[in-house]
Protein backbone atom coordinates (compact mmCIF):
# COMPACT_ATOMS: atom_id res chain seq x y z
CA UNK A 1 0.00 0.00 0.00
CA UNK A 2 2.05 3.07 -1.60
CA UNK A 3 -0.39 5.54 0.40
CA UNK A 4 0.58 4.86 3.44
CA UNK A 5 4.07 3.84 2.88
CA UNK A 6 4.35 7.47 1.54
CA UNK A 7 2.73 9.01 4.78
CA UNK A 8 4.17 6.79 7.32
CA UNK A 9 7.78 7.73 6.47
CA UNK A 10 7.33 11.38 4.75
CA UNK A 11 6.62 12.94 8.69
CA UNK A 12 8.09 15.69 7.56
CA UNK A 13 8.32 18.39 4.42
CA UNK A 14 12.10 18.55 3.53
CA UNK A 15 12.58 20.74 0.37
CA UNK A 16 15.89 22.39 -0.35
CA UNK A 17 16.86 25.17 -3.28
CA UNK A 18 20.52 26.27 -4.27
CA UNK A 19 19.53 30.14 -4.79
CA UNK A 20 21.95 32.16 -6.79
CA UNK A 21 23.08 34.93 -4.15
CA UNK A 22 24.93 35.31 -1.56
CA UNK A 23 23.15 34.34 2.16
CA UNK A 24 22.83 37.89 3.35
CA UNK A 25 20.55 38.81 0.77
CA UNK A 26 18.52 35.62 0.78
CA UNK A 27 18.31 35.88 4.44
CA UNK A 28 17.45 39.62 4.27
CA UNK A 29 14.42 38.53 1.88
CA UNK A 30 13.48 36.23 4.46
CA UNK A 31 13.00 38.70 7.36
CA UNK A 32 13.00 42.38 6.08
CA UNK A 33 8.72 42.04 6.23
CA UNK A 34 7.97 44.02 2.87
CA UNK A 35 10.17 41.80 0.99
CA UNK A 36 9.05 38.87 2.63
CA UNK A 37 5.40 40.11 1.32
CA UNK A 38 6.70 40.03 -2.29
CA UNK A 39 7.06 36.69 -2.61
CA UNK A 40 5.23 34.95 0.46
CA UNK A 41 2.97 32.84 -1.58
CA UNK A 42 1.64 30.64 -4.64
CA UNK A 43 1.92 31.49 -7.77
CA UNK A 44 -1.03 34.50 -8.73
CA UNK A 45 -1.31 35.57 -5.14
CA UNK A 46 -0.88 38.72 -3.72
CA UNK A 47 -0.08 39.73 -0.08
CA UNK A 48 -2.67 42.01 1.23
CA UNK A 49 -2.02 42.78 5.02
CA UNK A 50 0.97 42.54 6.80
CA UNK A 51 2.54 42.33 10.17
CA UNK A 52 5.45 41.01 11.54
CA UNK A 53 7.75 41.06 14.35
CA UNK A 54 11.08 39.61 13.48
CA UNK A 55 12.83 39.10 17.12
CA UNK A 56 12.38 35.37 19.15
CA UNK A 57 8.92 35.51 20.39
CA UNK A 58 7.34 37.71 18.11
CA UNK A 59 4.50 36.77 16.16
CA UNK A 60 3.65 37.17 12.60
CA UNK A 61 0.50 37.67 10.07
CA UNK A 62 0.15 37.91 6.74
CA UNK A 63 -2.84 37.74 4.56
CA UNK A 64 -2.83 36.50 1.39
CA UNK A 65 -5.12 36.94 -1.93
CA UNK A 66 -5.64 34.18 -4.40
CA UNK A 67 -6.62 35.27 -7.96
CA UNK A 68 -10.15 34.30 -7.34
CA UNK A 69 -10.28 37.10 -4.93
CA UNK A 70 -9.85 35.12 -1.47
CA UNK A 71 -8.01 35.68 1.12
CA UNK A 72 -6.15 32.91 3.44
CA UNK A 73 -4.43 34.34 6.69
CA UNK A 74 -1.00 32.87 7.86
CA UNK A 75 -0.27 33.29 10.97
CA UNK A 76 2.83 31.98 13.69
CA UNK A 77 5.54 33.25 16.34
CA UNK A 78 9.37 33.28 15.70
CA UNK A 79 11.32 31.26 17.69
CA UNK A 80 14.43 31.79 16.61
CA UNK A 81 16.90 34.07 14.51
CA UNK A 82 20.43 34.00 13.84
CA UNK A 83 21.47 36.03 10.84
CA UNK A 84 22.43 34.99 8.48
CA UNK A 85 22.15 31.24 9.10
CA UNK A 86 18.36 29.62 10.49
CA UNK A 87 15.19 31.31 10.88
CA UNK A 88 12.58 28.75 12.95
CA UNK A 89 9.09 29.76 13.34
CA UNK A 90 5.72 28.49 14.36
CA UNK A 91 2.94 28.18 11.19
CA UNK A 92 -0.85 27.90 11.08
CA UNK A 93 -3.76 28.71 8.55
CA UNK A 94 -5.97 31.06 10.42
CA UNK A 95 -9.85 30.72 9.74
CA UNK A 96 -11.46 34.40 9.20
CA UNK A 97 -13.42 33.95 12.76
CA UNK A 98 -9.57 33.85 14.02
CA UNK A 99 -9.61 30.17 15.00
CA UNK A 100 -6.38 28.38 13.93
CA UNK A 101 -5.59 25.40 11.81
CA UNK A 102 -3.07 22.23 12.65
CA UNK A 103 -0.01 24.09 13.90
CA UNK A 104 3.60 23.37 12.69
CA UNK A 105 7.18 24.21 13.02
CA UNK A 106 9.42 25.66 10.39
CA UNK A 107 13.23 25.72 10.18
CA UNK A 108 15.01 27.32 7.49
CA UNK A 109 18.39 27.23 7.18
CA UNK A 110 20.89 29.36 4.90
CA UNK A 111 24.19 28.14 4.01
CA UNK A 112 26.98 29.91 2.06
CA UNK A 113 27.83 27.71 -1.09
CA UNK A 114 30.35 29.54 -3.11
CA UNK A 115 29.02 32.76 -4.51
CA UNK A 116 25.12 30.67 -3.78
CA UNK A 117 22.84 29.91 -1.10
CA UNK A 118 21.78 26.51 -0.18
CA UNK A 119 18.51 27.05 1.56
CA UNK A 120 16.90 24.55 3.26
CA UNK A 121 13.22 24.33 4.10
CA UNK A 122 11.46 22.11 7.32
CA UNK A 123 8.68 21.58 8.10
CA UNK A 124 7.59 19.45 11.48
CA UNK A 125 4.39 17.86 10.78
CA UNK A 126 3.49 15.38 13.13
CA UNK A 127 5.62 16.72 16.30
CA UNK A 128 3.49 19.85 16.61
CA UNK A 129 0.88 18.26 19.33
CA UNK A 130 3.15 16.93 21.36
CA UNK A 131 5.94 19.85 20.95
CA UNK A 132 2.96 22.35 22.07
CA UNK A 133 2.03 20.12 24.88
CA UNK A 134 5.77 19.88 25.94
CA UNK A 135 5.97 23.44 26.17
CA UNK A 136 2.86 23.34 28.56
CA UNK A 137 4.56 21.40 30.71
CA UNK A 138 7.81 23.73 30.73
CA UNK A 139 6.24 26.70 31.82
CA UNK A 140 3.58 25.48 34.10
CA UNK A 141 7.07 23.59 36.03
CA UNK A 142 8.56 27.45 35.47
CA UNK A 143 5.47 28.86 37.74
CA UNK A 144 5.48 25.49 40.26
CA UNK A 145 8.67 26.61 41.12
CA UNK A 146 8.51 30.21 40.86
CA UNK A 147 5.53 29.43 43.42
CA UNK A 148 7.97 27.36 45.94
CA UNK A 149 10.66 30.23 45.47
CA UNK A 150 8.27 33.14 46.60
CA UNK A 151 7.20 31.42 49.34
CA UNK A 152 11.15 31.37 50.65
CA UNK A 153 11.52 34.87 50.77
CA UNK B 1 -9.96 21.81 3.13
CA UNK B 2 -9.46 19.13 5.89
CA UNK B 3 -10.78 19.37 9.50
CA UNK B 4 -8.07 20.34 11.23
CA UNK B 5 -9.22 18.78 14.87
CA UNK B 6 -8.86 15.19 12.83
CA UNK B 7 -5.83 15.95 11.23
CA UNK B 8 -4.73 16.85 15.01
CA UNK B 9 -5.43 13.36 15.39
CA UNK B 10 -3.82 11.49 12.58
CA UNK B 11 -0.68 13.12 13.31
CA UNK B 12 -0.50 12.80 16.98
CA UNK B 13 -1.07 9.03 16.72
CA UNK B 14 1.62 8.73 13.86
CA UNK B 15 3.91 10.71 16.11
CA UNK B 16 5.20 7.40 17.71
CA UNK B 17 7.06 4.70 15.96
CA UNK B 18 5.69 1.68 17.54
CA UNK B 19 1.96 3.15 16.48
CA UNK B 20 3.64 3.43 12.55
CA UNK B 21 5.00 -0.02 12.83
CA UNK B 22 1.79 -1.24 13.53
CA UNK B 23 0.28 0.83 10.94
CA UNK B 24 2.81 -0.84 8.24
CA UNK B 25 2.26 -4.31 9.56
CA UNK B 26 -1.97 -3.69 8.92
CA UNK B 27 -1.09 -2.07 5.64
CA UNK B 28 0.06 -5.75 4.68
CA UNK B 29 -3.29 -7.09 5.80
CA UNK B 30 -5.57 -7.52 9.04
CA UNK B 31 -4.12 -8.75 11.95
CA UNK B 32 -5.12 -9.51 15.99
CA UNK B 33 -3.51 -7.96 18.93
CA UNK B 34 -1.40 -10.87 19.52
CA UNK B 35 -0.32 -10.85 16.02
CA UNK B 36 0.68 -7.25 16.25
CA UNK B 37 2.40 -7.66 19.17
CA UNK B 38 4.81 -10.37 18.79
CA UNK B 39 7.61 -8.43 16.78
CA UNK B 40 7.58 -5.80 19.67
CA UNK B 41 9.50 -6.01 23.40
CA UNK B 42 6.47 -4.26 24.77
CA UNK B 43 3.57 -6.01 26.96
CA UNK B 44 0.20 -6.81 25.26
CA UNK B 45 -1.89 -3.62 27.57
CA UNK B 46 0.63 -1.55 26.11
CA UNK B 47 -0.13 -2.84 22.09
CA UNK B 48 -3.47 -2.13 23.60
CA UNK B 49 -3.33 1.07 24.75
CA UNK B 50 -1.57 2.04 21.15
CA UNK B 51 -4.16 0.38 19.61
CA UNK B 52 -6.72 2.70 21.12
CA UNK B 53 -4.89 5.70 19.97
CA UNK B 54 -5.25 4.32 16.07
CA UNK B 55 -8.58 3.45 16.72
CA UNK B 56 -9.41 6.75 17.95
CA UNK B 57 -7.77 8.49 15.03
CA UNK B 58 -9.59 6.31 13.11
CA UNK B 59 -6.66 4.79 11.58
CA UNK B 60 -7.97 1.50 12.16
CA UNK B 61 -10.78 -0.77 12.50
CA UNK B 62 -12.26 -3.50 14.59
CA UNK B 63 -13.44 -6.39 12.87
CA UNK B 64 -16.87 -7.87 14.00
CA UNK B 65 -15.89 -11.78 14.91
CA UNK B 66 -16.23 -11.23 18.47
CA UNK B 67 -13.53 -13.87 19.02
CA UNK B 68 -10.46 -12.90 17.15
CA UNK B 69 -11.57 -8.89 16.85
CA UNK B 70 -8.37 -8.38 13.59
CA UNK B 71 -7.57 -4.89 12.98
CA UNK B 72 -7.68 -3.85 10.08
CA UNK B 73 -5.81 -0.15 8.66
CA UNK B 74 -8.23 2.34 7.37
CA UNK B 75 -6.91 4.39 4.64
CA UNK B 76 -9.14 7.73 4.80
CA UNK B 77 -7.56 9.76 7.94
CA UNK B 78 -3.82 9.12 6.06
CA UNK B 79 -5.01 10.03 2.82
CA UNK B 80 -6.24 13.34 4.67
CA UNK B 81 -2.76 13.69 5.66
CA UNK B 82 -1.30 12.71 2.30
CA UNK B 83 -2.80 15.44 0.55
CA UNK B 84 -2.50 18.11 3.54
CA UNK B 85 1.24 17.45 3.25
CA UNK B 86 1.25 17.83 -0.52
CA UNK B 87 -0.52 21.03 -0.35
CA UNK B 88 1.99 22.27 1.92
CA UNK B 89 4.67 21.32 -0.83
CA UNK B 90 3.07 23.05 -3.26
CA UNK B 91 2.92 26.29 -0.94
CA UNK B 92 6.31 26.29 -0.39
CA UNK B 93 8.12 25.15 -3.99
CA UNK B 94 5.36 27.99 -5.71
CA UNK B 95 6.55 30.51 -3.11
CA UNK B 96 10.45 29.54 -3.55
CA UNK B 97 9.90 29.80 -7.16
CA UNK B 98 9.13 33.46 -6.44
CA UNK B 99 11.41 34.06 -3.85
CA UNK B 100 14.47 33.21 -6.64
CA UNK B 101 12.92 35.43 -8.95
CA UNK B 102 12.16 38.30 -6.65
CA UNK B 103 16.14 38.06 -5.67
CA UNK B 104 16.76 38.32 -9.05
CA UNK B 105 15.09 41.43 -8.74
CA UNK B 106 17.06 42.20 -5.59
CA UNK B 107 20.21 41.39 -7.35
CA UNK B 108 19.47 43.69 -10.21
CA UNK B 109 18.05 46.11 -8.34
CA UNK B 110 20.33 46.81 -5.11
CA UNK B 111 23.94 45.67 -5.88
CA UNK B 112 24.84 47.73 -2.71
CA UNK B 113 22.20 46.90 -0.61
CA UNK B 114 24.88 43.99 0.24
CA UNK B 115 26.75 44.56 3.84
CA UNK B 116 30.02 42.11 2.61
CA UNK B 117 30.40 40.14 -0.22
Amino acid sequence: MSLSGSVLTERDLVLTRIIDAPRELVFKAWTDPDKVARWWGPKGFTTVDHDMDIRPGGAYRFTMRSPEGTDHRKRGVFREIVAPERIEFTFAWAEPDGRLGHETLITVTFEAVDTKTKLTLHQRVFESVEWRDSHRTGWTSCLERFAEYIVTV
Amino acid sequence: MVQSASLDHTFAALADPTRRAILSRLAAGEATVTELARPFEISLPAISRHLKVLEKAGLISRGREAQWRPRTLRASPLKDAASWLEEYRQFWEQSLDRLEEFIGELKAKEPDDEPQR
